[in-house]
């Protein structure tokens, strides 16, 4: 498991932050999430938490043998789930990969706060963790299937070899019984 | 804005983001400005019933819309996996603050 974790100030007051979290995409500078979708939202009538869960679509730059081996696309998805509560003054986004997620996760969340002179704190951290489970699940299936094209393979290595010494054998009975 | 992943949703879709923005606008600032905690109460209510009155409708047709992408991309397992490992319906803790 590796951790990850960043916090900064930004100068600008907290609730334009969090206005302008809802148009940080598209962006010039992060060009790989190329759609946005809203799945869920609720606005709380009592606290006024607005809670909402979105897909991010990104386009990955895997290497080339991730997308071989674990038979990802080119499209990654990611779901978001944010809090805004305007009560407490927070915004809390957690986000985490879809997209093969059966053999790895990337948990990252993010809290905006605010700070003295109508600032805003930045708070960031992230899990990026490998399911080890998975992995053994799909090393045993992977173990599974050589062991068995291996026996196979041996099996008809025997055959077609018996078949060659054999077709030899019967050759060289006729070329004695010619001579 | 930015496109939806179904393109035949992008501009349903644009039009619910739209209606969410304009009322967030206007969301956030008088909250601020509302001290007391009855005044507030009341218009988190009042403000919950304009959104669903106001966008209701679109995201309903926008959601209509998406539905039918989700499936079709293979995203719908995934999603639902996810939902069931975290739910998070309610905000996680607060992260502790880093000390300077």
């Amino acid at each position: 498991m590796h951790f990850f974790s960043q916090d900064y100030t930004l100068s600008h007051p907290w609730s334009h932050v969090v206005i302008g979290m809802w148009h940080k995409y598209p962006n010039a500078k992060c060009t790989h999430v190329i759609s946005v979708d809203v799945v869920d939202r609720s606005v709380d009538p009592k606290t006024g938490i607005i809670r909402t869960e979105r897909i991010l679509g990104c386009k990955q730059k895997a290497p080339g043998w991730i997308v071989k081996v674990f038979g990802g696309s080119e499209d990654a998805f990611v779901r978001e789930i944010s809090f805004v509560d305007p009560a407490r003054q927070t915004v809390d986004i957690t986000s985490i990969n879809l997209s093969l997620a059966q053999f790895a996760t990337c948990l990252e969340r993010i809290q905006y706060t605010p700070a003295p002179d109508n600032r805003t704190t930045f708070a960031q951290t992230a899990e990026i963790q490998a399911r080890f489970t998975a992995w053994r699940t799909a090393a045993d299936g992977l173990e599974r299937w050589l062991v068995q094209r291996f026996e196979q393979n041996a099996q008809l290595g025997k055959l077609g070899f018996t078949d060659v010494l054999r077709a030899l054998e019967q050759r060289q009975t006729a070329a004695t019984s010619a001579a | 804005m930015a496109d939806s992943l179904a393109p035949a949703c992008t501009p349903l879709k644009q039009e619910y983001d739209s209606c969410f923005n304009l009322w967030f606008e206007g969301y956030l600032e008088p909250t601020l400005a509302n001290a007391t905690e009855t005044s507030r109460k009341a218009h988190y209510a009042r403000k919950a019933e304009e959104f669903e009155a106001k966008c209701g409708k679109v995201y309903k047709e926008y959601q209509a819309c998406l539905q039918g992408a989700v499936k079709e991309r293979g995203i719908e397992p995934m999603l639902q996996q996810a939902r069931e490992e975290h739910p998070l319906k309610e905000a996680p803790p607060l992260l502790p603050k880093e000390k300077k």
